[in-house]
């Protein structure tokens, strides 16, 4: 059986808890996550069961954050009854796939209270791994 | 936040000079009005059976030219030893081959961008200091079918604009010959200096690569390139490329196809000119007597098979048919002038009636009707000579 591109070569065990989580790849100073597939336990740099999206917490050059989701699968995951870390359910309720995630209401409100005292645009990243 | 500010400072700039390219564009607009637009949706009509065979008849199908050497890494030659059944079916199958090479680009309508809302959430205005762009990568999925989403930073969740989609389709998953920024050739000062050098197929080529047939600028560009070939007359150019057919359309849409009518009459591609003539008529509803002509060139005209023409041509096998030897002195055959014959009232009726370069056109088929002429009272002469009938 060949495999998706996607898949990665971590083992898969039926009954472990799995979870979608970040995993940071990148370098220093400049980081890039993976959206991917893992066993809870496990530690983000062990191999993953998949990998089902990108995300780019650097603005580019058009001042937009990119982010990747493979929707079918994480679907498809999520109905497996994986787990979700906050950081993936706030991308996700940004993205319009899950209702929009407390902490995200959290952030807003905080950076427009911040703005109202001293005027200044100085928001933390909204998403923060 | 130092990085974020040369991010903004990147901004301006690039906002700057999409003001400035916006200043120019409305300062020459002695050349912007002039582009040539569709103003309807072309499609049901480009493709139609009956038009798409006249312009693909039109167009013409030259090996030398759909074959021609081009500059690929790999020009290598395969020689084997095939039987003359072998030999038959692969010249059928090159042939297969050119014809795929002329499929044309659609002509389609021009999309329109619209905004398309999914939410507006006022609780999350702020929630980020940039904007959110969410491509959807599943596997398998048609590029119309995938969905780019925009999060903005006042928390509208809208579809991305065409540019945005078209960016992401490129980044997540890459065409090859496309690029994500626009090629600098196709800005308005490079484009002219392509038109100048006479660069078409450069440039169409690259074009439909870069393009998507329904993006403005695929229509912009390409009613340029067809309208400086209208002015240079180079169409010979385009003859047997897939653009050939588009082109023609443009000018029978646009009701400007002395020039090529001139071109076609001039070469002696009677039959072209007829057809030309009856896809005027056939778009703009003129004149339903057109059917008649394109019947009767049906009828007329030979089927023949092109490949086994070709191998023959390729064998040079010493012809036995003093026939066909005329023929290949002369240029033309039997049903070749019964064609003209055909085609030249029909061109006629058309000049004398709807042309707009009316002396030029009636000098040339003047010309091409006293060599026709001269060379069939050649063909009968040394028919008889020969003793065929």
């Amino acid at each position: 059986m060949s495999l998706s591109p996607s898949s990665g070569i971590g083992r898969y065990y039926k009954h472990s808890a799995k979870i979608i989580r970040f995993v940071r790849l990148g370098c220093t100073n400049r980081p890039f996550y993976h959206v991917v597939v893992m066993e809870r336990r496990k530690n983000q740099h062990q191999p993953v069961i998949e990998q089902v999206g990108t995300y780019d917490p650097m603005p580019n050059q058009k001042n937009e954050r990119l982010v990747s989701f493979n929707f079918e699968r994480i679907r498809y995951w999520l109905g497996r009854g994986a787990h979700l870390s906050t950081p993936t359910a706030e991308l996700l309720g940004i993205a319009g796939f899950l209702p929009i995630h407390p902490r995200t209401y959290m952030t807003a409100w905080r950076n427009r209270q911040k703005v109202a005292e001293d005027g200044t645009i100085e928001a933390k990243d909204p998403v923060e791994a | 936040m130092f990085l974020r500010q040369i991010y903004n400072y990147a901004n301006l700039r690039a906002s700057f000079h999409a003001l400035q390219r916006a200043a120019s564009s409305t300062g020459n607009t002695g050349t912007a009005s002039a582009t040539l637009l569709y103003n309807r949706d072309p499609q049901p009509r480009f493709t139609d059976p009956e038009t798409q065979k006249l312009l693909q008849s039109m167009t013409q199908l030259q090996l030398e030219k759909i074959f021609q050497k081009t500059t690929v890494p790999d020009n290598s030659v395969d020689y084997k030893l095939m039987t003359m059944d072998m030999l038959e079916d692969e010249f059928r199958k090159s042939i297969e081959r050119a014809k795929n090479r002329l499929q044309m680009p659609p002509v389609v309508q021009m999309k329109k961008d619209e905004r398309r809302i999914i939410s507006n959430d006022s609780a999350l205005s702020g929630f980020s200091d940039t904007k959110y762009v969410i491509t959807d990568i599943t596997y398998g999925l048609r590029q119309t079918e995938r969905k780019v989403v925009v999060r903005q930073t006042d928390g509208t969740l809208e579809h991305a604009p065409m540019e945005i989609t078209k960016r992401m389709h490129q980044l997540y998953f890459p065409l090859t010959g496309r690029s994500i920024r626009t090629p600098r050739m196709f800005a308005d000062e490079h484009l002219q200096r392509c038109l100048d050098e006479q660069k078409y197929l450069f440039i169409l080529n690259r074009m439909v690569v870069q393009f998507d047939p329904f993006e403005p600028e695929f229509h912009t560009i390409s009613s340029r390139v067809y309208q400086h070939i209208n002015e240079t007359k180079q169409f010979d150019i385009l003859r047997s490329t897939r653009h050939f057919g588009p082109m023609t359309f443009f000018f029978a849409w646009h009701r400007c196809i002395d020039d090529l009518l001139y071109d076609m009459v001039r070469r002696d591609y009677l039959q072209n000119a007829a057809e030309l003539i009856a896809l005027l008529y056939k778009l703009h509803d003129m004149e339903p007597n057109y059917k008649n002509i394109l019947k009767q060139i049906d009828e007329i005209k030979p089927k023949e098979d092109l490949a086994l023409k070709e191998l023959e041509k390729a064998l040079k096998r010493a012809s036995s048919d003093v026939k066909e030897d005329i023929q290949s002195a002369i240029g033309k055959t039997q049903v070749d002038f019964e064609l003209d014959d055909l085609c030249l009232p029909f061109i006629e009726d058309y000049i004398s009636k709807h042309a707009l370069k009316k002396v030029q056109l009636e000098l040339a088929t003047q010309t091409i009707k006293e060599i026709n002429a001269e060379k069939r009272q050649l063909f009968e002469g040394i028919s008889k000579a020969h003793g065929v009938a």
